[in-house]
């Protein structure tokens, strides 16, 4: 077995220990905090010098530029929301040490859920995220609501996860497998029977759930309203973005064979996300139930793309999800910082934002243009990069459904815009945005308007980290 | 997608249609068939024959026994890992057996940390 | 050998029953308890599939192993969770966690 392939893998593990072990002898928490900034810069300048590829244990672990393309991903996605996070832990809750040792383990978890090529480690990664989440969106002690999102979400999921693994024990009784490329095999030579149907009607739910698609979404505005701001970040950025990496592992490299069986069932799936999620999404008053409706539209784009798999849509996944990971992560960062220094939850909280820190306004603005999908921004041209392959595979009716959803969406967003720009303050005086956040802004701001007007770099790293999965045109 | 697609899914459909029926079927028949009268000592706690001690099953416990419940628990379960690995020990040699001992490694940290966080004081 | 379907028979049943409870009952402590029965379910049609379908390897086995280790640390996890709410709310019945709606 070669532990050279997996070293960022190891090194993640380590530094949750180390948090751990920091915390417990040392009494300044709010070091903690940079300490774990710090380290994932490390592990990501580590990680990008990496370039071996392989095999692990047989096809257990699979080493090659998709794995690696998330293990940059992921890293870095945590990285901003621990510098976010930062402000928050101090102000309102409590064990900053857990905090931030479970983020990176949840982390931990979505590295290998990118890497899994084989149903036993897929589960224990997916259950190694949950559990951390589980915690998380529970940690505001004393808070009802945070207690009720835990409990929420600790139930329906492992109900879920229960689904999931019924289905994957059928699939395992039908093909005798758990690796991937030989359940493939498999199905490519039995072809489908009951047992696989419902297997994958199953795994269809049991993964569903993970990525907030419409039947199974009943958890997310709950779980987003009622977890701490940064932790609802992670949960519909990083955790969303994970369970679409572990669907299309699974399905490109194992269910293959069967796509005309499920195929369908993901396009039923995918029509039904988007327009619920945008539709209901019109009328919240909670700024983070609002994020949660338009995240569970932006989970319909991206299981359209998944219900017509080839190499082209899943370029097209990996781009908006990108795209619509650094988008996200710019608007909760504003929401966090705002409700840090003014306690705002409403709509109405936001009214005349503009006025009392124009940056947060134009981040705000511009990142909520960037999930409508206006030109100029990453949302925009990464959602026509993903709407033409899966028009391209014979999805027009869809793409129609979807464009007709980015409308819908436009005039919630822009409900959020006149808040900010033209509603008067409630109060006044000008908010100090901290510097950090403000540079960890901007950055994010600059990447969403790069990623708008250039995106060939990202779309040619992307076209190669799909590679592996070899995948038809 | 074929003709036949919808035809493959009746497995399926007739299974949700099933298990939704029996479901529904038994909530009937309990609501029908089952008597309902009330009797005080209907609602006592059973223990084995003998009247309950506290009266009620909502008796409460100490919350801290809780604690060492579930520490227990968690780490009792995890010696389910060690009887296979006892098994094939032979065969496998030194990686099994450093692996193991990381495993434990990785719990015992996990036994300092509660020690540590005071989850095993009584008083505090 | 008792033929394959009655024992997934049984462990379907299992599933169900938990099922049955996950949805019938208020109080998360029962929720919980029905979880576990699925669970349960669920690592019987893994043993059930490796004997019958995979004596050599019997990954259906192990991976009933994981599931155990999985539930006993879920049930763990949500115990503490839901003896925190009771303490805020006085309540561990689920449908009056309702603080938030729609």
């Amino acid at each position: 077995m070669d532990l050279g392939l997996v070293v960022p893998e190891l090194l993640l593990t380590a530094f949750v220990f180390v948090i751990f072990t920091v915390d417990l002898l040392s009494s300044r928490k709010r070091v903690l905090g940079y300490l774990s900034a710090v380290l994932l810069v490390v592990l990501l300048v580590v990680t990008v010098l990496q370039t071996g590829t392989g095999d692990l244990s047989g096809g257990l672990y699979l080493v090659d530029t998709y794995t690696h393309f998330f293990r940059v991903f992921f890293p870095a996605t945590t990285l901003f929301v621990v510098l976010f996070s930062i402000d928050y832990v101090a102000k309102r809750l409590r064990y900053p040490g857990e905090y931030y040792s479970l983020l990176l383990m949840a982390t931990l978890g979505m590295v290998l859920m990118a890497g899994a090529g084989e149903l036993i480690t897929a589960y224990v990664s997916l259950e190694l995220v949950n559990f951390c989440l589980y915690v998380l969106a529970a940690y505001a002690k004393f808070d009802t609501k945070s207690n009720e999102a835990g409990v929420k979400y600790i139930i329906l999921s492992v109900a879920a996860s229960a689904l999931l693994l019924l289905g994957i024990g059928y699939l395992y009784g039908v093909t005798g497998s758990t690796t991937f490329r030989e359940i493939a095999a498999a199905l490519a030579q039995q072809g489908s029977s009951a047992g696989v149907l419902a297997g994958l009607v199953l795994i269809v739910a049991g993964l569903g759930f993970k990525v907030a698609a419409v039947p199974f979404h009943m958890w997310t505005p709950d779980v987003y309203e009622g977890a701490p701001t940064p932790v609802t970040a992670f949960i519909s950025i990083a955790s969303k973005a994970a369970g679409f990496v572990l669907l299309i592992r699974l399905f490109s490299l194992g269910l293959m064979p069967a796509i005309d069986s499920w195929g369908p069932l993901l396009q039923l799936l995918a029509a039904a996300t988007m327009t619920v999620g945008n539709l209901l999404a019109i009328q919240q008053r909670n700024i983070r139930r609002l994020l949660a409706y338009s995240s569970i539209g932006q989970a319909g784009y991206l299981l359209m793309g998944a219900a017509f798999l080839s190499e082209s849509t899943v370029n097209g996944i990996l781009l908006h999800m990108t795209g619509y990971t650094v988008t996200g992560l710019a608007v909760f960062l504003c929401v966090t910082v705002y409700q840090n220094l003014t306690g705002a939850e409403d709509l109405e909280g936001y009214a005349g934002m503009a006025q009392r820190s124009p940056l947060l306004a134009l981040g705000m603005t511009m990142a909520l243009f960037s999930l409508a999908g206006l030109p100029l921004f990453a949302g925009f041209t990464t959602k026509f990069y993903l709407f033409t392959a899966v028009a391209g595979h014979g999805g027009l009716g869809l793409v129609a459904l979807a464009v007709v959803n980015s409308l819908v969406s436009l005039y919630y967003y822009l409900r959020v815009v006149r808040q900010i720009y033209i509603a008067e303050p409630a109060a006044t005086g000008r908010l100090e945005v901290p510097r950090i956040l403000g540079t960890a802004l901007v950055v994010l701001l600059v990447l969403v308007a790069l990623a708008g007007v250039y995106p060939y770099p990202l779309a040619a790293i992307i076209s190669v980290a799909v590679l592996p999965l070899g995948l038809p045109g | 997608m074929s003709n036949t697609y919808l035809f493959d899914y009746s497995p399926v459909f007739l299974g949700v249609l099933l298990g939704a029926g029996l479901v529904g079927s038994l909530l009937l028949l309990a609501r029908l068939l089952a008597p309902r009268r009330r009797e005080a000592l209907k609602g006592a706690t059973y223990e084995c024959g003998i009247l309950p001690v506290a009266g009620h099953n909502w008796m409460q416990f100490h919350v801290r026994y809780y604690l060492f419940a579930i520490l227990f628990l968690i780490f009792e379960v995890e010696t389910v890992f060690m009887f296979p690995w006892a098994v094939i020990l032979q065969t496998l040699g030194n990686t099994a057996f450093i692996e193991m001992m990381l495993f434990l490694a990785i719990l015992t940290f996990g036994l300092a940390y509660a020690w540590k966080k005071g989850v095993l004081e009584w008083e505090r | 050998m008792i033929p394959i379907q009655q024992v997934l028979t049984i462990s379907a049943g299992l599933f169900c029953l938990g099922l049955y409870v996950v949805l019938a009952r208020r109080n998360a402590v029962l929720v919980l308890m029905g979880l576990e029965l699925m669970l349960n379910g669920v690592a019987l049609n893994f043993i059930t599939f490796a004997v019958y379908r995979d004596p050599e390897r019997f990954l259906g086995q192990i991976f009933a192993l994981f599931v155990i280790v999985v539930a006993a640390a879920e049930v763990g996890l949500a115990l503490a969770i839901i003896l925190r709410l009771y303490r805020l709310r006085r309540t561990a019945n689920v449908d009056e966690a309702n603080t938030m709606r729609w």
